[in-house]
């Protein structure tokens, strides 16, 4: 077995000399990090406080329904809304003294109630802010929702019903409020900031480029002919095989690693929790993501075949696993989601972030042995290339 | 009788529909230096991989040392030694690296590995490019590395798959003089290899290989005894060489003439072409044929593989 650390140790030396992995496995994700933390941290944390003027009719059940949902946002943006004049609000916009003015016509719940499509407007400033935004979104969503009840109940009308009871059917709707809000795009079992989500989705997506440069190297070898003399050598051909792997799995875990730990130290913002239990976490994502190369390996016929595979795999696990931007699918998808490991970093460092140790994680260990065992089991049955490797 | 270093009996093995090795037997006896002759794609590296445990054989068997490759591989290939057609070196490492890597995986160690490194570098002249990385070598200096490697641990049998391909004439005779010395010293040795002239020089017996067999196989002498001594004629011109080939095919002193396929160019046995050639040139431009080039040669293994399957070795 001593043979085995002697291939590990060479191949790492190799990856040394070579030097991309410094470049693919640490240098680009934490300049992606960066950049992505400017450009996208901002939109979900950084909301300033803002003032809309509404006009409306006074006294109008639906009008006031729409001001308390805006004034109802206090988790996303901090809402205060100030009723004021139709004809005062682009003085208010030009001045900035509001961030938006929302102008409702009259008689807007009596037309809303005869199944009309009363226009309400939203005003904005020359530049708005993100703030801006969510208002416009926020009345859109909460005029859909009326507009959508109120035609249900014309046509429940036209089909026989009362109009007392489609009158009922809005009173109420006024009276619970619509189920519009503006909340930041997380998961319920994710306690990861936004920012701590790109440190966490980076180290993820590269961990699965990282991870290619023992396994694959299995190609890359079979090109040079340097597999050939491997499985030459008096030594059984899975130590060959072990060997790759512990390599991929080396340098998966030293560089998310190193990745973790550079975001948390870039950002003060960022706090992943207990780098022992992290530790734990990291050996068994980067060994499922290991798992995975070895059947990228076994069906590719060149190295540039694997790179365009491997490619494929970090681009599509990094996309399903929210390495770029937040996803929740529920159902069977969901519980497959579970298996892929930048899926699972996330929502291991999630745990860990909130305080949970090894026995939280459990799930997450659980779901990346499963992956482990099934890639494994992949590579074995799938056809290759040659028989012996 | 001494037992075989190598004895391979009737290996096949298939790519799908394709045969690719079919019936393959090989024999070498300690000291001896065997050469598998065949144009590209006669089966010679799928032999080899076979040989070396490396491709399972579909039927066959394969004996290094009377250690079965199938039963017990590890014990067969401790008394192997590869010398793989690609350049199977790490271009990141040093010759000297490389040569401690697989030195150590061949189970060597400790000043015993340090000194046969030392050696080899020396019989294969790398000594002063010992520390540079590989990846700056000349083909050449490559090729030479790729042959140290497969010598390190001092092999019963060692196996060269074609080592001067794409090499330099001065580093290729570095290396035939360096297999010849090793022969010298009690090593088999099985070759492969399609340059003629390299398995004349140094095989003591020679298979020529085609389309997965083993169609003839003997000295040099009892191989060219095939062709009943007819020499080579080539002529080389343009004109309409289909009637050309009738016309010279006419003539008795010639037994064979095959057109070599995608050139101007007939090739044909011609006993005693010192006496015909005058009347071979005659007959040739007497069809319309305008001569650019007539070479004649003794008969050769190239003659040989002519006669056997009516393709040139290398075209
Ligand atoms: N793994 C494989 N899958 C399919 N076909 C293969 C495979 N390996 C070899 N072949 C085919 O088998 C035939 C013999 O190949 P082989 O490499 O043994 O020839 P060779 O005599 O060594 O030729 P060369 O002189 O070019 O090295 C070729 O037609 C090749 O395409
Ligand atoms: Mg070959």
């Amino acid at each position: 077995m001593g043979r085995v650390l002697v291939m590990v140790g060479s191949d790492l030396r190799q990856q040394v000399l070579d030097r991309s992995i410094f470049i693919f496995g640490l240098a680009v994700p934490l300049a992606l990090m960066w950049v992505f933390s400017l450009i996208f941290a901002p939109l979900a944390e950084e909301l300033e406080p803002v003032t809309v003027a509404v006009s409306g009719p006074a006294d109008d059940p639906l009008t006031g329904t729409l001001v308390e949902t805006l004034g109802g946002l206090d988790d996303a943006v901090d809402v205060t809304v100030l009723e004021a004049d139709a004809a005062d609000v682009p003085a208010l916009l030009a001045d900035g003294e509001v961030g938006a003015g929302v102008l409702v016509p009259d008689g807007f719940s009596a037309a809303l109630a005869d199944g009309d499509a009363p226009q309400v407007q939203v005003r904005l400033p020359e530049s708005p802010g993100l703030e801006g935004e969510v208002v416009t979104a926020v009345v859109d969503g909460v005029l859909r929702q009326f507009t959508a009840t109120a035609r249900t109940a014309a046509a429940a009308e036209e089909l026989g019903g009362q109009p007392e009871e489609v009158d009922a059917v809005l009173a109420e709707d006024a009276a619970t409020g619509p189920s519009v809000g503006w909340a930041q795009g997380e998961t319920a079992d994710e306690q990861l900031s936004a920012r701590e989500s790109i440190v966490a989705g980076q180290a993820g997506f590269f961990l699965l480029f990282t991870v290619g440069f023992g396994v694959l190297g299995l190609v890359v070898e079979r090109e040079w002919g340097t597999l050939a003399r491997l499985l030459s050598m008096p030594i059984p051909s899975w130590w060959v095989l072990l060997s790759k792997g512990l390599s991929s799995w080396l340098l998966g875990v030293l560089a998310t690693g190193v990745l973790l730990l550079a975001g948390s130290l870039l950002f003060d913002d960022v706090h992943l929790g207990s780098p022992a239990v992290i530790a734990v976490l990291l050996l068994a994502v980067v060994a499922a993501a290991t798992s995975i190369m070895f059947v990228i390996a076994k069906v590719a016929r060149s190295a540039e075949q694997a790179g365009v595979a491997q490619t494929i795999v970090a681009i599509t696990l990094g996309m399903s696993g929210g390495a770029f931007f937040r996803v929740s699918s529920e159902g069977a998808l969901g519980t497959m989601l579970q298996l892929n490991p930048v899926t699972a970093l996330g929502r291991g460092l999630g745990i860990t972030a909130g305080g949970g140790g090894v026995v939280d994680l459990a799930p997450v260990l659980l779901a990346m042995g499963l992956m482990c065992v099934a890639m494994a089991a992949l590579a074995v049955r799938v056809p290759g290339r040659r028989d012996v490797l | 009788m001494t037992t075989p270093v190598l004895q391979v009996d009737a290996l096949r093995r298939s790519f799908g529909p394709a045969t690719v090795v079919d019936g393959v037997s090989l024999r070498v006896d300690p000291g001896e230096t065997v050469g598998l002759l065949g144009p590209n794609g006669a089966g010679k590296t799928t032999t080899i991989s076979m040989i070396a445990g490396l491709l399972r054989p579909d039927d066959g068997s394969v004996r290094i040392q009377g250690v079965d490759m199938a039963k017990d591989p590890l014990a067969a290939k401790r008394h192997l030694g590869l010398v793989p057609q690609d350049l199977a070196i790490y271009p990141e490492l040093s010759a000297r690296s490389n040569l401690f890597f697989f030195g150590r995986l061949q189970g060597m160690r400790g000043t015993a590995l340090r000194r046969r490194v030392a050696e080899v570098l020396d019989v294969v002249g790398l000594t002063d490019r010992a520390t540079g990385a590989s990846k700056t070598f000349s083909g050449g200096m490559k090729r030479r590395l790729n042959i140290a490697i497969g010598l390190l641990h001092e092999p019963r049998l060692l196996i060269l798959d074609e080592p001067t391909v794409g090499v330099d004439p001065q580093s290729r005779n570095a290396i035939l003089e360096s297999v010849e010395a090793l022969s010298g010293e009690g090593m088999a040795v099985l070759y492969t290899t399609h340059y003629m002239e390299e398995a004349e020089r140094l095989c003591d017996r020679i298979g020529i290989m085609d389309a997965g067999r083993v169609i003839a196989e003997g000295t040099r002498d009892e191989l060219v005894e095939i062709t009943g001594g007819a020499d080579t004629v080539t002529l080389v011109g343009e004109g309409p060489l289909d009637e050309v080939e009738v016309a010279v095919a006419g003539i008795p002193a010639v037994r064979e003439v095959r057109r070599v396929a995608g050139e101007r160019r007939l090739v044909m046995m011609v006993q005693g072409a010192p006496q015909a050639i005058s009347a071979i040139v005659a007959t040739a431009t007497g069809a319309g044929m305008t001569l650019r080039d007539v070479e004649t040669s003794r008969p050769d293994l190239e003659s040989v593989f002519l006669h056997l399957t009516g393709k040139a070795l290398r075209d």
